[in-house]
C-alpha cells in the first residue's frame, strides 16, 4: 500500500506541491492510522500532512481526486463456449478480452504502456497521443480488422453477439487505457504546464510577451519580486539585535556603588532604505511599459520604503495609485494619466528634481527603468548630475540591449556617466538578478 | 486502541461542542492528528476565523493547562524561553559575601581557594535562578500542556529557528543546565496570519490546517452555539447577509467573530427582522474600514433582499 502512498506523493510534486521525504513519512504513519477504507477520511488527513499553504491545498485537492479515481466497474465476461463464431477470432487482444482477467488485462496495458515510452510524456495535449500508441501495441488494429471482418460477413442486419461483446469490451478498453494514460501523466509529466511556461516566459524578451499572458506574467513577477523581498529583508534585521553597552551601564550604575545591577544594551539604529523608482512609459517604450509597471507594483507591495514615478514627458508619482487599486487597474491608470506620449527625458528629471529632490538623501537608491530615447530633445544632464551626488547610487535598467544604445536617438552615454551602474534589462530572468543586486546594495 | 479514528473525530468534534466550539471535519480531523502523532499543527486563516479559540476550547476539552506566546517583532529567546534572574543572582551574591568569607577563611593561597569554592556547585546558575518564560514552561508541565503559539509570522525569522528545536524535538537545551527534555509533550498550536512567508524548515514540522470563512451552515451553527437567544429566522438572515458580503471586493472581510458581535448588537437593539435601516445603522460592528462600509452601503438593499428571500425560502421548506 505504500507504493499507492508514494506514487500519490509523486503525483503531488509534479502538480507543483512541494513534498519533503519527512512529510511522506508522516503520510505513511497517518494513514496506517486512519486506513484507506474512507476515501474521504484519507483526504481530509492527508490534506492536513502534505500540502502546506492554501494554493497548495487547492492543487492537493484536484491532485487527490484525480489519483483516487473511481475504478471502473468490472464487467461479467460472458461465457464464450456459447458462442458460435468464436473460430473466426484469432488475434491475441480478442482472446484477451474474451478471457476477462482483469489482472491480465492490466499488465498488458502496462507492458504495451512501457513500450510506447509513456514515461517521456510531458504535457497536458500528449494524453490522446499515448493513449493511441498504447492501443496500438496491443493489437487494437487487428482486432478492429477482424471486428470489420465479422460485420462484413454477417448476413441479416443485427451484429451477433460476438460482435456486440468485442465491441463493448473495446470501448471498454480504450477507457481504461485512457484513464491509466492520465494516472501516468499525473505521475511523469509537467501537470500544470507551469514548469514549461514559466521557463520560457522568464527568458523571452518582455516585449515580446502577448498581453493575453499578462496574469501568468504578474503571478510569476509577484513570485519573484517576494523572493527577493524575503531574502533581502533578513540581512535588515541581522542590525536590530541589542548588545550590552558597557559605558551607558557602567554610568548608570555609579549610584549602586559600581555594582551592575541595571543593564543597557544599545540598540543599532535601523537603516531604512528608500528606493525611488522612475519609469518610462511613452511611446518608444509601449512594449515594455506594462511588465515595467507590473514590476513596479509588486515591489511596492513588498518593498515598504518605495517611491513610484511614471513618466513620458511630464512625470507624476503613482505610489498611492499602485497601493490603493488592484493590478490591471493600477496599470490602466498610470498609462491613460501618463503613457502613451513623446519622451522628455529633460523634463521628466526637471520635474522629479522640482518634486522630491529634497527626499533624496545618503540612504536613498534611485532606479530608472527607461530606454534614454530622448526624441533629441534637451537632456539636462545637469539634473543626472544632482539626484547623483545627493543619492547614496542611481541605477539605470534599458530594457533594449546593449547594442542598440546610442544609436539614433538613444543617449544613454550621456546619463550613464551620471549612473553607479547600468544594466539591460529585457527579459524577467535578467530583471531578477539586476533587481537582487539593487536590493542587497540597497537595503 | 478499541476505538476507530472515526469514532475519536467525532468525539472531539461534539467535546469541542459542548465548550461552544462547532469545527468542521477538517478540524476535528488535525486535532486528531496532532494528539496522535505529537506533531504542532500550524493554524493558518483570515483573522476572526477561530484560530486562537481553537487552541483555547483544545486546552478545555484536553484538560490541558493553557500556555500562550503571543509573538511580535523583536521577540527573543530571553521573552519566550529563559532568562536568568540577573538581579537575583546579584543581589544574592552580594548578601552572601560574607558567608564567602566564612567558607574561604584559612584557605591559603589562590589555589586553596579555589578549591574550596569548586567544591559547591553552580549555585547562581540553577533552578532557583531560572525564570522560565511559555516555551520551557509548556515543556515542564508535569500534566502535559496546550502551548499557543499566537501570530508566529509576526515574529523574526531568528525566532522561527529557535522553535525547530523545541517543535520537533520538544527539547531546550540551556548551556548551564544541559539539554531540558519535555516529560509530557505538550499539544502545540502556532497560529499565522500570513503578514509574512513562514519559512520551509517550520512548515515541515507541523501539519497544517487552514481554516477559511465557514459555509453558511456551520456559521449558522456556530451563532447558534455562541448567541443562543436569537431566534431562527433572524439568525439565517444574518448569515445569509454575510455570505453575501464575504462575494464583494473589501479591505477586511467579516469574519466569524464580526458575525458573533453583530448578531449580538442586533439582540442587543431588540429587532426581530434584518431590514435595510438596521443593516445601515449596524455595519460598523461588521466592517472595520471606511471604504469598505461605504462599498457595502450601496449594495445593501440588493443583500437584505436576497438575505430575507432565502430565507423564506427556507422556512417554507
Amino acid at each position: 500500500m505504500e507504493k499507492v502512498l508514494t506514487d500519490f506523493v509523486k503525483a503531488l510534486r509534479n502538480s507543483n506541491v512541494r513534498v519533503s521525504p519527512a512529510e511522506t513519512i508522516d503520510a505513511v504513519t497517518v494513514v496506517n492510522n486512519v486506513g484507506y477504507e474512507d476515501k474521504e477520511l484519507l483526504k481530509r488527513t492527508l490534506s492536513i500532512v502534505l500540502p502546506k499553504t492554501p494554493d497548495e491545498k487547492k492543487k492537493f485537492e484536484a491532485c487527490f481526486d484525480d489519483f483516487f479515481a473511481d475504478e471502473i466497474k468490472q464487467q461479467i465476461p460472458l461465457d464464450t463456449n456459447q458462442l458460435n463464431d468464436v473460430g473466426d477470432i484469432d488475434s491475441d487482444l480478442a482472446k484477451k478480452l474474451l478471457e476477462g482477467s482483469q489482472g491480465d488485462l492490466m499488465l498488458s496495458i502496462a507492458d504495451a504502456a512501457e513500450a510506447a515510452e509513456i514515461r517521456e510524456i510531458k504535457y497536458f495535449t500528449q494524453r490522446s497521443v499515448f493513449t493511441r500508441r498504447i492501443l496500438e501495441k496491443m493489437g487494437v488494429g487487428k482486432l478492429e480488422d477482424e471486428l470489420m471482418q465479422l460485420g462484413a460477413a454477417r448476413e441479416d442486419e443485427l451484429p451477433s453477439e460476438l460482435e456486440q461483446e468485442l465491441r463493448n469490451q473495446l470501448a471498454n478498453l480504450r477507457e481504461r487505457v485512457s484513464d491509466y494514460v492520465q494516472q501516468q501523466f499525473l505521475l511523469h509529466g509537467d501537470v500544470s504546464g507551469e514548469q514549461l511556461r514559466e521557463q520560457v516566459f522568464k527568458s523571452m524578451n518582455m516585449a515580446q510577451i502577448d498581453r493575453s499572458y499578462l496574469h501568468e506574467v504578474h503571478s510569476l513577477v509577484r513570485k519573484m519580486a517576494k523572493k527577493l523581498a524575503n531574502l533581502h529583508s533578513r540581512r535588515k534585521k541581522n542590525y536590530k539585535k541589542g548588545r550590552l553597552d558597557i559605558r551607558k551601564t557602567i554610568r548608570d550604575n555609579w549610584v549602586n556603588q559600581g555594582i551592575l545591577f541595571n543593564l543597557s544594551w544599545s540598540y543599532k539604529k535601523v537603516d531604512r532604505p528608500k528606493i525611488y523608482v522612475i519609469c518610462d512609459v511613452s511611446g518608444s517604450v509601449g512594449a515594455y511599459a506594462r511588465f515595467m509597471l507590473m514590476f513596479l507594483f509588486s515591489l511596492t507591495e513588498v518593498v515598504s520604503k518605495l517611491r513610484a514615478f511614471v513618466f513620458s514627458s511630464n512625470l507624476g508619482e503613482v505610489t498611492n495609485d499602485f497601493k490603493d487599486s488592484q493590478l490591471d487597474e493600477a496599470i490602466e491608470k498610470a498609462l491613460q494619466k501618463h503613457g502613451g506620449g513623446s519622451t522628455d527625458y529633460g523634463q521628466a528629471l526637471t520635474d522629479f528634481v522640482s518634486l522630491c529632490l529634497d527626499d533624496i538623501d545618503k540612504k536613498t537608491t534611485v532606479v530608472i527603468l527607461g530606454d534614454a530615447r530622448n526624441n533629441f530633445g534637451p537632456e539636462k544632464a545637469n539634473l543626472m548630475k544632482t539626484i547623483n551626488e545627493r543619492a547614496k547610487q542611481v541605477f539605470w535598467l534599458n530594457p533594449e540591449g546593449k547594442y542598440r544604445w546610442d544609436t539614433g536617438d538613444s543617449v544613454m552615454k550621456t546619463y550613464s556617466a551620471y549612473c553607479t551602474k547600468v544594466f539591460p534589462c529585457g527579459n524577467i530572468d535578467q530583471l531578477e538578478r539586476v533587481i537582487s543586486t539593487l536590493l542587497k546594495t540597497a537595503i | 486502541m478499541t476505538d476507530g479514528p472515526k469514532k475519536i473525530i467525532d468525539d472531539i468534534s461534539n467535546g469541542f461542542a459542548e465548550h461552544g466550539y462547532i469545527c468542521s471535519e477538517q478540524i476535528a480531523t488535525a486535532v486528531y492528528l496532532a494528539s496522535q502523532l505529537e506533531k504542532p499543527i500550524l493554524i493558518e486563516g483570515p483573522p476572526g476565523v477561530g484560530k486562537t479559540e481553537l487552541a483555547n476550547t483544545a486546552a478545555l476539552y484536553f484538560q490541558k493547562e493553557m500556555i500562550r506566546l503571543q509573538c511580535y517583532e523583536g521577540l527573543d529567546e530571553s521573552k519566550a524561553l529563559y532568562e536568568w534572574r540577573y538581579g537575583k543572582q546579584l543581589l544574592y551574591t552580594q548578601i552572601l559575601k560574607e558567608q564567602m568569607q566564612e567558607v574561604l577563611e584559612g584557605a591559603k593561597g589562590l589555589k586553596e581557594s579555589l578549591d574550596r569554592l569548586m567544591k559547591f556547585e553552580d549555585i547562581f546558575f540553577s533552578e532557583d535562578f531560572l525564570e522560565t518564560r511559555p516555551l520551557l514552561e509548556a515543556l515542564t508541565s508535569k500534566t502535559g500542556a496546550v502551548l499557543l503559539i499566537d501570530e508566529v509570522d509576526k515574529s523574526d525569522e531568528e525566532f522561527e529557528a529557535l522553535l525547530l528545536e523545541i517543535l520537533s524535538e520538544f527539547q531546550i537545551s540551556i548551556p548551564e543546565l544541559g539539554v531540558r527534555k519535555a516529560e509530557v509533550k505538550p499539544l502545540v498550536m502556532l497560529t499565522s496570519n500570513n503578514s509574512r512567508e513562514i519559512g520551509d524548515a517550520l512548515k515541515r514540522r507541523c501539519l497544517h490546517l487552514y481554516i477559511p470563512f465557514p459555509e453558511a451552515k456551520l456559521e449558522r451553527q456556530i451563532i447558534q452555539a455562541r448567541v443562543p437567544e436569537i431566534s431562527d429566522a433572524l439568525q439565517i438572515q444574518l448569515v445569509n447577509f454575510v455570505q453575501g458580503i464575504r462575494q464583494l471586493d473589501l479591505k477586511k472581510l467579516p469574519a466569524i467573530s464580526e458575525t458573533i458581535d453583530w448578531a449580538k448588537t442586533v439582540i442587543l437593539l431588540n429587532s426581530e427582522e434584518l431590514d435595510a435601516k438596521l443593516a445601515e445603522d449596524t455595519l460598523n460592528v461588521l466592517l472595520k474600514h471606511q471604504q469598505d462600509i461605504e462599498i457595502v452601503k450601496k449594495e445593501i438593499p440588493s443583500l437584505v433582499s436576497l438575505a430575507t428571500e432565502t430565507s423564506d425560502g427556507k422556512s417554507i421548506n
